[in-house]
C-alpha cells in the first residue's frame, strides 16, 4: 500500500514534468492564460465594488463579508481547477475519439492517469486572488480565527476540492454512454457561479439546486459563512458542522462519481480505425 | 500461452433514420441497434509463435485485440493472456503486453523520443540495468539513437513505427500485439520493420500477435494465421495448408505468334475439363495467352501440349496462385465458397 503511494508519487511527478516541458515550450500560451485568468478575477471583484457602491448591504451581508465568501470560494475552485483539468478532455474528447485506448494499455490507475497528464497554470489566477481576498478579510479582523476554525477551514477547502472534482468526473463519466458530456458538465459546473454569493438572493428553487443536488452551497457559501461567524441559510453555518456535512457530502459525491467512472470504463466502446 | 474463448463483443447503437425527419424521430424512439463486431471466436496461441490474424476492413480485427489487450470487455466468453484475464486484472496485463497501433502513436507527441523512453522507464517500472541492457537491444535492431532527441511529432512515419515499437517492448512483454504495424510504410522500411520484428521475437520468445492487410507482412512473419470475417473464424493454420487447400489454381501465359489461330480453340472442352476448371483469357495486345486452371485436375504439359498443337509459342511463364489472391477470394466468397 505504501509502495504504491510512493509508485504514483513518483510517476505523478515524472507525469507532470512531462507537461511543464512541453508548456514551458510556448511560454506565449502560458503567460497569456495566466493573464487573462487574472483579469477575468478582478472584473469579478470589481463587479462586486460597483454593486455595493449603490447598496451597501445585501440580505444583511456587508461588502467585506461578501468579498469573503467569494474570495474563500475562489480557493477549493483553484485547487481542483489546477489539479484535475484534464476531466474535461475526457468529456468532448478523449472518450469520442478513441484516445482513452491508451489509458487502459498502461499498467496505472485510469483516473490517475487522466489527472497527471495535465496541470492548470490559469488556476493560479483563482488560487492568488481567493488568498489575497481572504487575507485581506483576515486582516480586517471580520473572519474568526481560533484552533478549530483554522482547522476546519483547511479540512473544507480539501473537502470542497473534492466536491468539485466528484461533480467534474460524474458529468464526464457520461460520455461513457453518450461520447460527448461537455455540455452537461458546463452547466453544472457553471452551476458553481452561484456559490460565490449568499444563497438567500436566489428564487427558492435555484437555492434548492445549489444546496442539495449540485451542493456548491456546501463548497463556499456556507461554510465560508461559518468562518464569518454569521449563521446562513437553513441555519446551517452557525457551527461547524456544516463543515461535516461537507465532508460527507464530499465523501458520498467522490463515491458514486469514481463508480460511475469505473463502470464506464468498462463498457467503454473506444472508436474505430 | 493466450486462450481466446467463446468470445464475442456487441456494440449497442440507437438506431437511426435517414433525413431530418428520422433525426426527430430517432430522438423520441427507444429502438436499438445491436452488431455483432465479434461472434464467438476460439483460440489458443502458444508462447513464442507469431500468429497474423487478417481479415477485411471491419471484420472484427481490432476489436478482437482490444479485447485481447484490455481496452474492450467481452460482451460474452473470456481471454485469458498467461493466466490474466484482462477485463479483470487490467493493469496486470498491461505490465505483461506491448501494444502497437500502426495509425495511433503512444508517444508523448510534442517530447523528444527520449523523454518517452524515461517516463515509460518508470511507467513499468523497469530497473536501471533492465533499460540498460533493452535499449541497447533496441538501438541495435531498431536504430533509434538517429532520432532520439527529436520531437516525435517531427519524426518520419517509419521512424516513428520504429519508436512505437521500441517504446512497447521497453519493458520485455511476454507478448506483442501489433495492430497494422507497416500500414503506410516504404518497401525498405517495412523490411526493416518485419526483421526487427523476427529478431525480437528469437531472442526473447515473445509472442507476437499481428493484424495487417500486407500480404508481405504474413508471408515473412507469420507460421499460422487466422483469418475472421464478419466477426467469425474462418481459418486457422499454417500458411502453407491454406496454400495447399485453397491455393489450387496455376495459371499458364502463353505468347503466340499468330492469334487468328486461336479462334474458336475450347481448351476446357477438348481437355475434358468444367469451364470453371480451366479459364482462357487473351490479352490481344501483347498476343498473351492465359489459361488458369485446377491443378489437381490437369498439369502444366497438358495445357501447354493443347495450344501449341494450333498455334507456335513464343514464351511461357507459369505462376502458383499468390496468397494475395487466395486471401482476396475468400474475403469475397468466404471459405465455403471453394472457388480459388
Amino acid at each position: 500500500m505504501r509502495n504504491t503511494a510512493k509508485r504514483y508519487v513518483r510517476l505523478y511527478k515524472v507525469l507532470i514534468g512531462q507537461f511543464f516541458k512541453v508548456v514551458l515550450q510556448s511560454k506565449v500560451d502560458f503567460l497569456m492564460g495566466l493573464f487573462g485568468f487574472f483579469l477575468s478575477q478582478f472584473m469579478g471583484i470589481a463587479f462586486l465594488y460597483l454593486v455595493f457602491e449603490q447598496i451597501p448591504s445585501l440580505q444583511g451581508w456587508t461588502l467585506d463579508q461578501l468579498i469573503f465568501i467569494y474570495g474563500f470560494a475562489q480557493i477549493p475552485r483553484g485547487i481542483d481547477h489546477l489539479l484535475t483539468d484534464n476531466i474535461w478532455m475526457v468529456a468532448w474528447r478523449i472518450v469520442l475519439n478513441g484516445n482513452f485506448d491508451r489509458y487502459m494499455l498502461r499498467p496505472m490507475n485510469i483516473f490517475f492517469q487522466v489527472i497527471s497528464e495535465k496541470l492548470q497554470p490559469d488556476a493560479l489566477g483563482e488560487l492568488l486572488v481567493g488568498s489575497i481576498l481572504v487575507i485581506r478579510c483576515l486582516m480586517k479582523g471580520i473572519v474568526v480565527v481560533d484552533g478549530i476554525h483554522i482547522v476546519l477551514f483547511f479540512v473544507s477547502i480539501l473537502a470542497g476540492a473534492v466536491i468539485y472534482t466528484a461533480i467534474k468526473l460524474f458529468f464526464a463519466s457520461l460520455a461513457f454512454w453518450l461520447k460527448i458530456s461537455g455540455p452537461f458538465l458546463q452547466v453544472a459546473y457553471e452551476m458553481a457561479n452561484f456559490a460565490k454569493y449568499p444563497t438567500e438572493i436566489y428564487a427558492k428553487g435555484i437555492r434548492f439546486i445549489i444546496t442539495w443536488i449540485i451542493p456548491f452551497a456546501f463548497v463556499a457559501y456556507l461554510p465560508a459563512s461559518y468562518f464569518l461567524g454569521v449563521g446562513g441559510a437553513f441555519g446551517f453555518g452557525g457551527n461547524g458542522g456544516v463543515v461535516a456535512i461537507e465532508c460527507i457530502i464530499a465523501a458520498v459525491f467522490w463515491i458514486v462519481a469514481y463508480a460511475l467512472f469505473q463502470k464506464g470504463t468498462s463498457i467503454y466502446e473506444s472508436a474505430g480505425n | 500461452m493466450i486462450e481466446v474463448k467463446h468470445v464475442s463483443k456487441e456494440f449497442v447503437s440507437p438506431k437511426k433514420y435517414p433525413g431530418l425527419k428520422g433525426a426527430v424521430k430517432g430522438l423520441f424512439s427507444n429502438e436499438k441497434v445491436v452488431k455483432k463486431a465479434v461472434d464467438d471466436i476460439s483460440f489458443s496461441i502458444a508462447d513464442g509463435e507469431i500468429v497474423g490474424y487478417i481479415g477485411s476492413n471491419g471484420a472484427g480485427k481490432s476489436t478482437t485485440i482490444k479485447m485481447m489487450t484490455g481496452i474492450l470487455k467481452p460482451t460474452q466468453g473470456q481471454c485469458l493472456i498467461n493466466g490474466i484475464d484482462p477485463s479483470r486484472a487490467r493493469k496486470d496485463n498491461a505490465q505483461n503486453i506491448g501494444v502497437v497501433f500502426g495509425q495511433r502513436t503512444q508517444l508523448w507527441w510534442d517530447l523528444p523520443l527520449s523523454e518517452s523512453f524515461t517516463i515509460l522507464k518508470e511507467v513499468y517500472n523497469v530497473s536501471d540495468e533492465e533499460y540498460e541492457e533493452r535499449m541497447k537491444f533496441l538501438n541495435e535492431v531498431l536504430g533509434l539513437p538517429e532520432f532520439f532527441s527529436s520531437p516525435v511529432r517531427t519524426l518520419s512515419l517509419g521512424q516513428r513505427m520504429r519508436a512505437d515499437l521500441g517504446a512497447a517492448l521497453l519493458h520485455n512483454p511476454k507478448v506483442l500485439y501489433l495492430d497494422e504495424p507497416t500500414i503506410g510504410l516504404d518497401l525498405v522500411v517495412k523490411d526493416n520493420i518485419r526483421k526487427a520484428i523476427k529478431i525480437i521475437n528469437e531472442k526473447y520468445q515473445t509472442t507476437v500477435i499481428l493484424t495487417t492487410h500486407d500480404i508481405g507482412d504474413i508471408e515473412e512473419l507469420c507460421s499460422r494465421i487466422i483469418i475472421i470475417d464478419e466477426g467469425k473464424k474462418i481459418y486457422d493454420g499454417s500458411l502453407e495448408e491454406l496454400k495447399d487447400t485453397y491455393g489450387t489454381r496455376r495459371k499458364v501465359s502463353m505468347e503466340v505468334k499468330k492469334q487468328e489461330k486461336l479462334k474458336g480453340l475450347n481448351l476446357a472442352e477438348k481437355l475434358g475439363a468444367s469451364h470453371e476448371e480451366c479459364r482462357m483469357e487473351f490479352d490481344e495486345e501483347n498476343k498473351i495467352l492465359s489459361v488458369t486452371f485446377d491443378k489437381h485436375k490437369l498439369q502444366v504439359p497438358q495445357v501447354m501440349n493443347a495450344v501449341m498443337e494450333v498455334t507456335e509459342v513464343k514464351d511461357i511463364q507459369i505462376q502458383e496462385t499468390e496468397l494475395a489472391e487466395i486471401v482476396k477470394e475468400i474475403y469475397n466468397h468466404g471459405i465455403d465458397g471453394k472457388a480459388v
